[in-house]
C-alpha cells in the first residue's frame, strides 16, 4: 500500500496543494466546492448516457433530452461555482465572520474560519444555487425548448412517453428537479 | 440564598462550539451532509411549489417523496463508507506509513510552519508540527474521500432505486387504507 501511497504524499504537486489549503482559507473552501460540482458533473454525465440508452424515450427525441441533460448539467456547474468562489472569498469572508463571530471565543480559530468559508460556499452553492436558483430558471426554460422543439413531431409518436411514470420519465426539466 | 452569579452563554458563542465541533468531521463529510439536507429539505418544497411546473400533483408528490428516500440512502452509504476509509488511513498512519514531505520538511526547517497552527499550539513547535500531519492526513482524507463519492454514485443510486419502490409501496398502501 506504501508503494502506492509514498509519490503521491512525497510529490511537490499534492505538497503543493497540501500548504496551500492549510494557509489559504480562500483555496480550501474553493476546493470543496469544486470538489462538490465534480460529484454533479459526473452525476450529469451518467445521466446523459442513461438518456441516451433509454428505450422509453422516443428516439428523435432522445438526442435532445440528452443535451438537455448535458446543458443542464453545465449551467448547473457553472452558477455553483460562481456562487460557491464569490462566497468564498476573503472580502465577504471576513466581513461575515466579524459578523457573526466579532466577540466569540475559538479553541482553533484558524480551523474555525476554514470551516466556516467552507460552509457558506457549500451553502451558497450546493443548497441556494443548485437546490433553489437552478430549478426555478431552468424549468421555464426547458419548457418553452421542449415546447419549440418538440412542435414538430409526428403524431404517432407517443407524446406523453416520459410522463407516464412518475419514476420512469425522463423529461429534462423532471432531471433538474429529481437532482 | 444567594444565586450563584451565571453569564448566559450568547448564541454566537454556542453557534462558533457548533462549528467548532462540525469543522472536526472535515470538508468531505460536511459536503455530502450539506448536499444530503438540501435533498432532504429543499428539493421536495421546490418540486411541489415550483410555480413553473405543470406537472400534475400527483405526479410532483411522488417525485417529492423520491427526494428524502434518496438523501437518507445517499448520506447513510456514504458516511458509512467514509468511516471505513478513514479508519483504514488512520491504521496506516498510526503505523507510519503516510508520511508528507510538507511536515518532513517542517521538521528539517525547510519548510516554515503556518502562524496559524503555531497560534493554535502556542508556538510549541513539536505540537504544532503533530498539528501539521494531522492537518495533512484530513485533507488526504478528503481528497480520496471525494474520489470514493464518485466511485460510490452509481451503486448508491441503483440501492435508491431499488428502496424507493418498497417505500412507495408502503405509502400507497396507507392512503389506501385510509
Amino acid at each position: 500500500m506504501s508503494s502506492i501511497l509514498t509519490p503521491i504524499t512525497q510529490s511537490k504537486f499534492f505538497n503543493n496543494h497540501l500548504k496551500r489549503v492549510i494557509s489559504d482559507d480562500t483555496f480550501a473552501a474553493k476546493t470543496i466546492v469544486v470538489c462538490s460540482v465534480m460529484k454533479d458533473v459526473f452525476a450529469y454525465s451518467v445521466r446523459y448516457k442513461t438518456t441516451m440508452e433509454n428505450k422509453k424515450i422516443p428516439e428523435k427525441r432522445r438526442p435532445f433530452v440528452a443535451a438537455m441533460d448535458l446543458a443542464s448539467g453545465v449551467v448547473t456547474s457553472i452558477a455553483q461555482i460562481a456562487v460557491g468562489f464569490s462566497i468564498a472569498s476573503p472580502k465577504v469572508q471576513n466581513h461575515l465572520w466579524k459578523r457573526i463571530f466579532g466577540d466569540a471565543q475559538f479553541k482553533n480559530i484558524g480551523l474555525a474560519k476554514k470551516s466556516f468559508a467552507t460552509i457558506l460556499a457549500l451553502i451558497g452553492s450546493g443548497l441556494i444555487t443548485e437546490r433553489i436558483i437552478v430549478p426555478l430558471i431552468a424549468t421555464p426554460l426547458a419548457t418553452l425548448m421542449e415546447n419549440k422543439f418538440f412542435k414538430n413531431i409526428p403524431a404517432d409518436t407517443p407524446q406523453k412517453a416520459y410522463h407516464n411514470y412518475p419514476f420512469e420519465q425522463n423529461s429534462p426539466f423532471k432531471q433538474i428537479l429529481n437532482k | 440564598m444567594k444565586v450563584p452569579n451565571v453569564t448566559p452563554v450568547k448564541f454566537n458563542q454556542r453557534l462558533a462550539n457548533s462549528l467548532e465541533k462540525f469543522s472536526e468531521q472535515g470538508g468531505e463529510k460536511i459536503a455530502n451532509y450539506i448536499n444530503a439536507a438540501g435533498k432532504f429539505a429543499i428539493a421536495p418544497l421546490m418540486i411541489l411549489y415550483n410555480p413553473f411546473t405543470k406537472e400534475s400533483k400527483e405526479n410532483k408528490e411522488w417525485a417529492a417523496v423520491k427526494q428524502p428516500v434518496e438523501a437518507v440512502v445517499t448520506i447513510a452509504a456514504q458516511i458509512l463508507s467514509l468511516n471505513l476509509l478513514y479508519k483504514g488511513i488512520d491504521k496506516l498512519a498510526e503505523k507510519g506509513k503516510l508520511s508528507f514531505k510538507l511536515v518532513q520538511d517542517a521538521i528539517n526547517g525547510v519548510e516554515k510552519i503556518p502562524d496559524t497552527i503555531l497560534k493554535a499550539n502556542n508556538g510549541d513547535i513539536q505540537k504544532s508540527i503533530m498539528a501539521m500531519h494531522k492537518n495533512c492526513i484530513d485533507i488526504f482524507k478528503d481528497r480520496v474521500g471525494t474520489i470514493l463519492t464518485i466511485a460510490l454514485y452509481i451503486p448508491i443510486l441503483a440501492i435508491s432505486n431499488r428502496v424507493f419502490p418498497i417505500i412507495a409501496d408502503l405509502l400507497t398502501k396507507d392512503s389506501k387504507n385510509e
